[in-house]
C-alpha cells in the first residue's frame, strides 16, 4: 500500500503572542490507500482545521503536507486549486450541492472545468450515478432528493475525477440511522474496493463500524493511547478516561457531561433499549 | 455561456424577471431621451436646412430662426441701397425679403353666419415669403395650392394633423382669419409649426410696412455663401448698417443649439438617472443573488474552482441579464418610435444606429459596474466556511 496523505509535524496556529492558539500542534499522520480512518475528539479539539489543511483548503503553520507524493506545503496559493479538483474529493455534512444543477450536472461539473459538458465526462457521472444507485434520479434537482440521495450524489462529485483520498466532513450528521449506515457502508466500499484513501471525520459513533483504525485528536494533537466509548444518551463517541462514568448491569457506561449521566440514571432501560436499534 | 451562470440566472425566474426588467426600463429611458433629442433636433433643425436658402441675412444680434429677433428695412433709403448691393452681386442668384413672427392662433369654426366656435391657442410660426422666389416658402406643398393668395395661407401638415385643420378651414393668426388652401410638410418645430403667407399679406397684417425680418439669397452654383455673407457684412459696416449673415449649416445649427442648450443638462441629468436605476436595479439583484448563493460559490472554490471562475459565473449573468434588458428595452423604444407623435405631439422620435450602439455600450458598463461589487464580495468568500454545517 501506498501512503496518499502524509503529515509531518504539522501545526498551525492562530494568533500570536500570548493570545495564540495552536489548532493543530506538530502533528504526524498517515493515511494508506484502501484505508478508512475516522478522525473523532470533542469540540474544538482541532478536526476542521485538520481536515482543511488536509484538503489543501489550508496551509499550516508549520511542517509539510504530501498528498500522493505532492507537497503541498511547497505549492503556491494559485496551484492549491488544482490539488483539490484533481487529488481531493469532499463530502461534507450539509452535502453542498449546487441547487439550481440537476444531480448529473452536480458531478459532471466538476470534470469539464464549469465550462460545457464533454461526452466522456457525462458517461461517467452516468457510470458514477448508476453504481451508487442514482441511476432513476439524474436529472433531478437537489431539492427534489433525499437526503440519503443528496449525500450519495455528493459521493459521486467527490469521486468524479477519480482522487486518491476522499475527506468526508459529518457525512452522516443528516441524516436518519438507515441512510447514515448505507453511507458509510458507501464509504467503506470506496476504500476498499477502489482503492481510496478515506478519512471520515465524525461524532457518529457508527462510524467505528467501517473504520481501519480510529484517530483520535484532542487539543491539537493525536492520541494514540486513547480508549472511547458511545455516551448512551447522546450517541457521541466519548474519551473513558476522565469522563463521567456509571456502572450498571455489570457494565461501565461513560458520558459526555454530567446531565447525560443524570439522563441515563434516571431511565437507563431506556437508552438502552435505543442504543440496541 | 457557463453551466453554472446559465442555471443560477434561469432558475430563478422573477429575479430575472426583476433584473432584466430594471435593465430595459433603464435602456427604454436612455434610448427614448436619445431618440427624442435626435427627433427634436432633426425637426428644429429640418427647415433651414431643407428650405432653398443659402444665406440668411438679418439685423445685428439675429442669430437663429426660433427668435428671429431681426428688423431690416425693405422701403426708404437704406432699403433701396441694400437692393442695389444685393442686385450688383453676380453671385448672387436671388434674393428675397422674409418675414418671420412667432406667434398664436386658434382655429376658427362658422356654426352659423353670427355664431363661431374657437379652437384652442396654437403656437405658430408665421412665415411671409415672396412667391416669386419661393425663398423660406414651404418646403414641400403636399395638398391644396402651393402659392397663397390673399387672405389665403399654407399650412404644415403637422398643424393640421395636431388640430385637424381642412382645406377650407379657417385660421386666425395676427389679428385676421386666414383660409387654408394648402398644406405643406418640412416646417414642424415640434413646439410650433410653420403657417405661409405672402410677405405682403404677412406686412399688412402683422403692420410691418416697409420692414421684414430677413432678407434671404439664394446664390449661384460654385459660389460659397459663407464669404459672400462676409462681403456683405463688410459692406453694410462701412455703410453703419450693421448685419449679421449666416449661411444654412450656420443658421441650421444655431437654431439647434437654441433648443438643445437648453435641454441637453436636463437630458444628461435624466440620462444619469436612467443609468442609476438600470445600474442599481441590475447591481442589487446580481448582488442578493450572489449573497445567497455565496455558500454555493464557496462549494465551488473548495471543490477546486479558482476565483476567476467565479467571477465569469458572476460576469456572465450580468452580462446576460445586460443582454436581455437591452434587446427589451430598445425593442421597446423602436417599437414605441412610430407611434409616440399620433398620441403626444411632441413625443417625436428620431433612432438612429449610432444611438443604439452607443446605448449598448452603455449597457455593457451598466452590466461592468452591477457585477462589480458582487465580485469583490466572491473573493472574500473563504472555502473553508463550506464546512460549517
Amino acid at each position: 500500500m501506498h501512503s496518499v496523505l502524509r503529515m509531518t509535524q504539522v501545526t498551525k496556529t492562530y494568533g500570536s503572542g500570548d493570545a495564540a492558539v495552536h489548532a493543530l500542534d506538530h502533528v504526524d499522520f498517515n493515511v494508506e490507500a484502501g484505508e478508512v480512518v475516522v478522525v473523532m475528539g470533542p469540540s474544538g479539539a482541532g478536526k476542521t482545521t485538520f481536515l482543511t489543511i488536509a484538503g489543501a483548503l489550508l496551509t499550516p503553520t508549520s511542517g509539510s503536507v504530501e498528498i500522493s507524493g505532492v507537497n503541498l506545503t511547497a505549492l503556491s496559493e494559485r496551484e492549491l486549486p488544482d490539488v483539490r479538483r484533481e487529488r481531493i474529493g469532499f463530502v461534507f455534512q450539509s452535502f453542498n450541492l449546487l441547487e439550481a444543477l440537476t444531480a448529473i450536472e452536480n458531478v459532471t461539473l466538476v470534470m469539464t472545468d464549469g465550462g460545457a459538458k464533454s461526452r466522456g465526462a457525462v458517461n461517467r457521472a452516468r457510470e458514477l450515478m448508476i453504481m451508487l444507485g442514482l441511476g432513476h434520479r439524474l436529472k433531478s434537482l437537489p431539492k427534489n432528493l433525499s437526503g440519503g440521495e443528496k449525500q450519495r450524489v455528493a459521493i459521486a462529485r467527490a469521486l468524479a475525477n477519480n482522487p486518491d483520498l476522499i475527506l468526508a466532513d459529518e457525512p452522516t450528521a443528516n441524516l436518519d440511522s438507515k441512510r447514515g449506515r448505507e453511507v458509510m457502508q458507501l464509504l467503506r466500499q470506496i476504500a476498499f474496493e477502489m482503492h481510496k484513501a478515506v478519512i471520515i471525520v465524525s461524532h457518529d459513533h457508527r462510524t467505528r463500524e467501517i473504520a481501519s483504525r480510529i484517530a483520535w485528536l484532542e487539543d491539537g494533537t493525536f492520541r494514540p493511547d486513547v480508549s472511547t466509548d458511545r455516551d448512551p444518551v447522546c450517541q457521541r463517541v466519548v474519551e473513558v478516561q476522565g469522563s463521567p462514568a456509571f456502572s450498571y448491569d455489570s457494565r461501565s457506561y461513560y458520558f459526555c457531561s454530567t446531565q447525560c449521566l443524570d439522563l441515563f440514571k434516571a431511565d437507563p432501560s431506556r437508552h438502552l433499549a435505543v442504543r440496541r436499534e | 455561456m457557463l453551466l453554472v451562470a446559465r442555471k443560477n440566472l434561469f432558475s430563478e425566474r422573477t429575479r430575472l424577471a426583476i433584473s432584466v426588467g430594471g435593465v430595459a426600463l433603464s435602456v427604454f429611458l436612455i434610448s427614448l431621451l436619445l431618440s427624442l433629442y435626435r427627433g427634436w433636433d432633426e425637426k428644429v433643425g429640418g427647415f433651414v436646412e431643407k428650405s432653398n436658402v443659402d444665406l440668411w441675412l438679418g439685423s445685428e444680434g439675429a442669430e437663429d430662426f426660433l427668435t428671429a429677433a431681426s428688423l431690416l428695412p425693405t422701403e426708404g433709403k437704406e432699403a433701396d441701397q441694400a437692393k442695389e448691393y444685393l442686385e450688383g452681386y453676380p453671385s448672387i442668384d436671388q434674393w428675397s425679403p422674409l418675414i418671420v413672427r412667432l406667434m398664436q392662433g386658434v382655429r376658427v369654426e362658422k356654426t352659423s353666419p353670427a355664431e363661431e366656435k374657437v379652437g384652442s391657442k396654437i403656437d405658430l410660426h408665421f412665415i411671409g415669403f415672396d412667391p416669386t422666389t419661393r425663398l423660406g416658402g414651404p418646403i414641400k406643398v403636399i395638398e391644396g395650392k402651393d402659392t397663397p393668395g390673399p387672405g389665403e395661407v399654407i399650412i404644415d401638415d403637422k398643424l393640421s394633423d395636431r388640430y385637424g385643420f381642412a382645406i377650407g378651414d379657417t385660421l386666425r393668426a395676427g389679428g385676421r382669419d386666414w383660409k387654408v388652401v394648402g398644406k405643406s410638410t418640412g416646417g414642424d418645430f415640434v413646439a410650433t409649426q410653420t403657417v405661409f403667407v405672402t410677405h405682403a399679406e404677412a406686412q399688412a397684417a402683422l403692420r410691418m410696412k416697409g420692414a421684414t425680418t430677413f432678407y434671404v439669397i439664394k446664390v449661384r452654383e460654385r459660389v460659397d455663401p459663407a464669404q459672400l455673407g462676409a462681403a456683405l457684412e463688410e459692406q453694410a459696416a462701412r455703410n453703419e448698417a450693421p448685419i449679421v449673415t449666416h449661411t444654412r449649416e450656420e443658421f441650421a445649427r444655431s437654431t439647434r443649439d437654441r433648443v438643445t442648450s437648453n435641454v441637453l443638462p436636463i437630458l444628461f441629468v435624466v440620462l444619469g438617472l436612467a443609468f442609476i436605476v438600470g445600474v442599481s436595479v441590475a447591481g442589487l439583484t446580481i448582488y442578493t443573488a450572489t449573497i445567497e448563493k455565496s455558500r454555493e460559490y464557496g462549494i465551488l472554490k473548495a471543490v477546486g474552482f479558482r476565483n476567476t471562475y467565479l467571477y465569469r459565473v458572476v460576469f456572465e449573468q450580468s452580462a446576460a441579464t445586460a443582454l436581455l434588458g437591452f434587446v427589451v428595452g430598445i425593442g421597446f423604444t423602436l417599437a414605441v418610435g412610430p407611434f409616440a407623435s399620433d398620441y403626444v405631439p411632441q413625443f417625436v422620435l428620431f433612432t438612429r444606429w449610432q444611438d443604439v450602439l452607443l446605448v449598448a455600450g452603455v449597457t455593457v458598463v451598466m452590466a461592468l459596474i452591477a457585477a462589480y461589487i458582487p465580485v469583490r464580495r466572491l473573493g472574500a468568500i473563504d472555502p473553508v466556511s463550506v464546512f460549517k454545517g
